[in-house]
């Protein structure tokens, strides 16, 4: 049985230790092991992204990653996003457009959305209906979570924060 | 939902790799887009899982002659890769855009995914009607094989234990165009019928299936593709049956060779 | 003047903290000595448990116990899912839990439960519905059983039910109701009418699919108090449950609903039982969180349907007569059934003049079924408004017309025998009429088409209590025991600001458990706002009242002078006589203070129902190679009474359109001939994604509830339950097939071309 060992992540800026086994997947090592618990498990087949985190400023599925993959990366979790107690553009964006119901898919909701607005600052709504394939909602009907990253692309483009 | 327990081993050359990967319960784990979720469900369960992850394996290099290709480049890079931006090799960007979403194309790699071989992924037809060569390294030396030798059956292929892809080698076909159409499974994004087209100035065409059958396949080349498809084995379910699953197959062959002839021209 | 709240579209009150991923949601929270369970289910659809052998698995490491059914202590006496979690001596569906592994880790209690060994005799599997229900048939559940458990050797012995007194029908025991409703000669009235249709509609199981998937935390208190904190619908209905199932007085027992991800129907007390037994088990604490497989196996979807439908008209388009027979596939649930609630929505919100619908619950071994956002509506629905389009289409009549022509109004009497209360239909269906999309149908290109369809839900009524409580600094608390599931929080803040006369902002909301809240029945059914809504507004109102005598003592101005205006109470005419909330608080709240605390308690006990009409446009286009279907537009219009936040109906709105959406082209939950469920992921059991949805147009109408607060209806219901006919009827007038079946997926659309073409 392999040993449990110490893994030395970084995670939000900080410099984190959590103890896993080599099997310990990354989500489980930021909810069990560092109490992060924004990121959400809804499948087991690598679908619903609930557990979506940015890896390297990349969004992932951090339940398709193993804890010893994220050594050496940053990884940011929607814990991570707001600065001093003030919301991130697209958390105010979502905020303010209705962009939930639940919640239970909105951390990966906007951490999808992140990664899509760092590289693609003008989306038109077929692109930003591709780019969250991998998000699974089942209250919104997706709309205004549309309307919400489309709001957070200008709001991110004009830095109105 | 948890995988049974495995260790890990982060290789720091192919060496490394290929020592370790002379357990015959050990797997390479690259993006693990393909493998870790095999995992989670219990299918798999090796012993050993060694990262290769990290290793320099995912250069592009675009020559006179050919497209190297790192077993390692990422769908995400393939999607958007500037230097695929050409009628001949528009099959790659686009099939990669379509593959899984945002999150698995920033990790899943082509080599992970060739050497998985699920007979319903959708790259592997897009080798197969490019032409590719996969070029194979062992700790015993390195071998090159045609995409069209390299895909045996579900999850089999040439690979021998303990060898990896690590480039995917596509000739450039000058003037020609190419293209990658499929349709999808509603749930799993796998294609039930996937047909990449390569369609050559002289009037050649070279087109393979993928998501019908025990594993992708190029369509005999002097044959109408649409007669092929009626002689192939075409696997069927209870969602998709085997008549609608040919059907489509030669609905998706057609629509790819439409969309490959339109590049060609277009690259006149 | 103050400014009205009601109509603002303003966030949800939890908005904050969910985009932060601050809400802890039931799997989330810390428990000292937390054991996690994992569960073992039946691989075999019906069959004895012969044997558990659980040696193996405890001597794993980190595992604590293997629990089977008699390891519970169970009291209650039954075998639904409260009083048997797990199974006693026979399996009913493949994927029922029969084991549960606890352990110290939810890694260590996966590892076991491959190591469990179970010994099962396999008995006959009913899987089909109709054939279940003819006299003679294998019994889905042949074990006797009573308090004493099971009867094994009945197994053999199992005999059918005789003929019904009074009804002509021979049925096997697998039936475990009928109902019957009828009204008038239907038979003779069809046989002259001048268009008749008639057909076998057939919708599958479907999942209700919630992002979070069912987890319950259970623990005792030091003196032995059972707590349980879980993701459910209802603490109350949850809290009773476990009483039943475990005898314990109420008192003993406290539930607390944590944040929702999501129920849509699905979760009520099914995880609780099994979390509850383990700890009272092992006096230590347990989570049970089901993985997704397991919640697709285990839990309780919406039952599959088989309905015979036929409807007649006049050649003017008055509707006659309708006949229904529609059967249940109840699979395991014994305890209710959808059978009333579709043999009465399948006359959809029109009047008949004669009816004769019959329905049939029919137990067969698959899941327990379970609700799903107006259960037994869809099903109707799609049956109903397929005839009708096809009925407009024999007569030559407009198929909006056909349906305007007929829709209720007051006091109509419907198939229920009872009046329909005030209900927007005639008022939704003109709406939808206007639509650019409804106008613009008949010159599409070849390929497209857009549909029409109308259905309702007639809601739900259930007495509620709540607290308004002004604090120390001017702010006010709302307390209900609601669980806050369509954003019911939010409306209580609006509702409790209107009343009272502070901005929402000012107001927080709290959701109470069974130990600490006012009552509340479960959310569900379409009435929270309707019915604790209605609490919150007298209880505000109450609170004013105190406030207002406070105040008037304070100003010396008579109480029905004075106004609130945004915290702040002041003379009508005269702003400069005021005093703030915050100020009287203050002078109540504290050692010495002069005034009561500025507290409101309400009621509510509606009898009234407040029914919701939802009508949609679908437009499509099918690709007749693949036959897929692509939803290019949607539109739905609905009767909401008063939209106290229009952005948090047109949520509810779309999010229940798609929904729609879903049945209509993507859901269902397959078994093959031994009752193996071969859909148990979402590769299998496709959901709709971002961008398989279009953008959904909302039209609100308002017809205010006389019973509601400020005229708002419960409405979460209504919104699917028309979407898959809508989209049924563009098919038809995109390509001319009409399917009977859904999900109309792409293969069953090509197969229905193929036919049509041959």
């Amino acid at each position: 049985m392999p040993a449990a060992r110490r893994l030395e992540l970084v995670v939000n800026g900080e410099r984190r230790s959590v103890e896993i086994e080599p099997r310990t997947l990354l989500v489980q090592a930021l909810r069990d092991g560092l109490g992060l618990t924004g990121t959400h498990i809804g499948c087991d087949t690598s679908q619903c992204g609930a557990c979506t985190v940015l890896v390297d400023e990349r969004a992932v599925k951090s339940c398709t990653m193993l804890a010893l993959q994220a050594e050496g990366s940053e990884v940011m979790t929607i814990e991570g996003l707001s600065r001093d107690g003030e919301l991130h553009p697209i958390q105010r964006a979502f905020v303010e457009h209705h962009g939930l119901q639940c919640g239970f898919c909105t951390p990966g909701m906007i951490l999808t959305a992140s990664d899509l607005l760092s590289r693609a600052p003008y989306p038109d709504d077929p692109t930003i209906r591709r780019s969250l394939r991998g998000n699974f909602c089942r209250c919104t009907g997706y709309q205004s979570i549309v309307e919400s990253v489309r709001a957070a692309a200008t709001a991110l483009r004009t830095g109105t924060a | 939902m948890i995988p049974a327990a495995v260790e890990h081993v982060r290789a720091s050359s192919l060496e490394d790799a290929f020592e370790a990967l002379a357990d015959p319960e050990a797997k390479a784990l690259a993006g693990g887009q393909s493998l870790l979720p095999v995992m989670k469900l219990r299918i798999f369960r090796p012993s050993v899982l060694v990262d290769i992850g990290r290793l320099e394996l995912d250069g592009m290099q675009l020559g006179e002659t050919e497209l190297r290709l790192g077993s390692l480049t990422t769908w995400n890079k393939l999607e958007s890769a500037p230097e695929l931006e050409r009628p001949s090799l528009a099959a790659i960007s686009e099939c990669a855009a379509e593959i899984g979403d945002l999150q698995v194309r920033n990790r899943g790699t082509l080599g992970g995914s060739l050497a998985h071989a699920d007979p319903a992924s959708d790259m592997p037809a897009v080798v197969l009607a490019l032409g590719a060569q996969l070029v194979l390294r062992a700790a015993d030396g390195e071998r090159t094989v045609s995409a069209e030798e390299f895909f045996l059956g579900p999850f089999t292929t040439a690979l021998t234990p303990g060898e990896l892809i690590t480039e995917v080698v596509v000739p450039l076909v000058d003037g020609s165009g190419s293209a990658y159409v499929k349709v999808e499974h509603p749930a799993s994004g796998f294609a039930l019928a996937g047909a990449a087209a390569q369609m050559t100035r002289n009037g050649k065409q070279r087109v393979a299936v993928t998501g019908v059958g025990a594993h992708p396949f190029l369509l005999p080349e002097a044959a109408d593709p649409l007669d092929a498809l009626s002689e192939a084995e075409i696997y069927g379910d209870r969602f998709a049956p085997v008549e609608y699953r040919r059907h489509l197959a030669g609905v998706v062959v057609r629509r790819a060779l439409e969309r490959a002839r339109e590049r060609m021209e277009e690259g006149r | 003047m103050t400014e009205s709240v009601i109509g603002v579209s303003r966030p949800r009150v939890d908005a904050p903290d969910k985009v932060t991923g601050a809400t802890r949601y039931a799997a989330d929270g810390h428990v000292h000595g937390l054991l996690h369970a994992r569960l073992l289910l039946s691989p075999e659809a019906h069959a004895l448990i012969r044997r558990v052998d659980r040696d193996a698995a405890l001597a794993m490491p980190g595992v604590v116990a293997v629990l089977t059914a008699d390891d519970l202590p169970i009291a209650g006496a039954g075998s639904d899912r409260t009083t048997e979690p797990l199974a006693r001596n026979e399996v009913v569906f493949a994927g029922q839990p029969v084991a549960l592994v606890v352990a110290e880790s939810e890694a260590a209690a996966e590892d076991a439960v491959e190591a469990v060994v179970v010994e099962y005799e396999p008995l006959p599997a009913v899987v089909d519905v109709e054939d279940a229900m003819l006299p003679g048939r294998a019994l889905a559940r042949v074990v006797e059983e009573n308090a004493g458990g099971g009867d094994l050797e009945s197994v053999h012995a199992a005999t059918d039910k005789g003929q019904d007194e009074g009804e002509d029908e021979q049925l096997s025991d697998n039936v475990l109701d009928k109902v019957h409703r009828s009204n008038g000669d239907a038979a003779a009235q069809l046989e002259t009418s001048d268009a008749v249709v008639s057909g076998t509609f057939r919708t599958p199981w479907v999942y209700q699919a919630y992002i979070e998937p069912q987890v319950a935390t259970a623990w005792l208190e030091p003196n032995g108090n059972l707590v349980v904190s879980t993701s459910t619908q209802g603490t109350f209905v949850t809290q009773r449950e476990l009483a039943r199932a475990f005898d314990l007085p109420l008192e003993r027992i406290r539930v607390v609903a944590e944040p929702l991800g999501g129920a849509f129907g699905g979760k009520f007390a099914l995880v609780e039982p099994l979390a509850a037994g383990a700890t009272l088990a092992l006096g230590r604490p347990v989570r049970v969180v089901f993985t997704r497989t397991d919640d697709f196996q285990a839990t309780n979807p919406a039952s599959a349907q088989v309905s015979h439908l036929k409807v007649g008209a006049r050649k003017d388009g008055t509707l006659t007569a309708i006949t229904a027979r529609m059967i249940v596939d109840r699979g395991s649930n014994a305890g209710w059934g959808v059978e009333g609630i579709t043999s009465l929505l399948v006359a959809g919100p029109y009047r008949w003049e004669a009816h004769d619908l019959r329905g049939y619950g029919v137990q067969t071994n698959r899941f327990t079924f379970g609700a799903y956002r107006g259960p037994g509506a869809p099903t109707a629905a799609f049956a109903l408004e397929t005839l009708l389009d096809e009925l407009a289409v024999e007569l030559g009549l407009d198929p909006l017309e056909l349906r305007l022509k007929n829709a209720v109004v007051e006091d109509d009497i419907g198939v229920s025998g009872n009046p329909f209360p005030r209900m927007g239909a005639v008022e939704v269906l003109e709406r939808i009429r206007e639509h650019p999309l409804w106008q613009s149908r008949e010159s599409l290109p070849d390929g497209e088409g857009v549909g029409f369809a109308a259905g309702y839900w007639p809601g739900g009524n259930e007495p509620a209590a709540a607290v308004c409580r002004v604090n120390q600094d001017g702010t006010m608390t709302v307390v209900t025991s609601a669980v806050d599931m369509s954003g019911v929080n939010t409306g209580f803040a609006t509702i409790a600001a209107e009343a009272f006369g502070l901005s929402p902002d000012q107001i927080r909301v709290v959701s109470a458990d069974t130990t600490t809240g006012p009552y509340s029945g479960a959310s569900g059914g379409s009435k929270v706002t309707y019915t604790v809504g209605a609490a919150v507004l007298r209880a505000a109102e109450a609170a004013r009242e105190k406030l207002l005598a406070a105040a008037s003592e304070e100003l010396e101005i008579a109480a029905a002078d004075l106004e609130v205006v945004d915290g702040v109470v002041r003379a009508v005419g005269s702003p400069d006589h005021s005093i703030t909330v915050a100020e009287i608080s203050g002078k109540a709240l504290r050692f010495g203070g002069r005034y009561e605390p500025i507290e409101g308690h309400g009621g509510s006990a509606q009898t009234r129902g407040a029914p919701s009409v939802a009508a949609h446009l679908a437009h499509v286009r099918v690709d007749r190679e693949t036959g897929e279907t692509t939803l290019l537009a949607h539109v739905i219009a609905q009767d909401v009474g008063r939209a106290l936040n229009p952005a948090l109906v047109e949520g509810q709105m779309r999010g229940g359109a798609t929904q729609g959406i879903g049945w209509a082209l993507y859901e269902e939950l397959v078994h093959d001939e031994s009752g193996q469920l071969l859909t148990s992921s979402f590769l299998d059991y496709a959901i709709p994604l971002a961008d398989r949805v279009p953008d959904i147009d909302t039209l609100i109408v308002e017809v205010p509830a006389p019973d509601g607060p400020f005229g708002a209806k419960g409405i979460g219901e209504a919104p699917v339950i028309a979407a898959a006919p809508a989209i049924a009827n563009a098919v038809a007038a995109a390509v001319g097939i009409r399917l009977r079946e859904l999900p109309m997926s792409a293969p069953r659309v090509w197969a229905a071309l193929e036919d049509a073409r041959a």
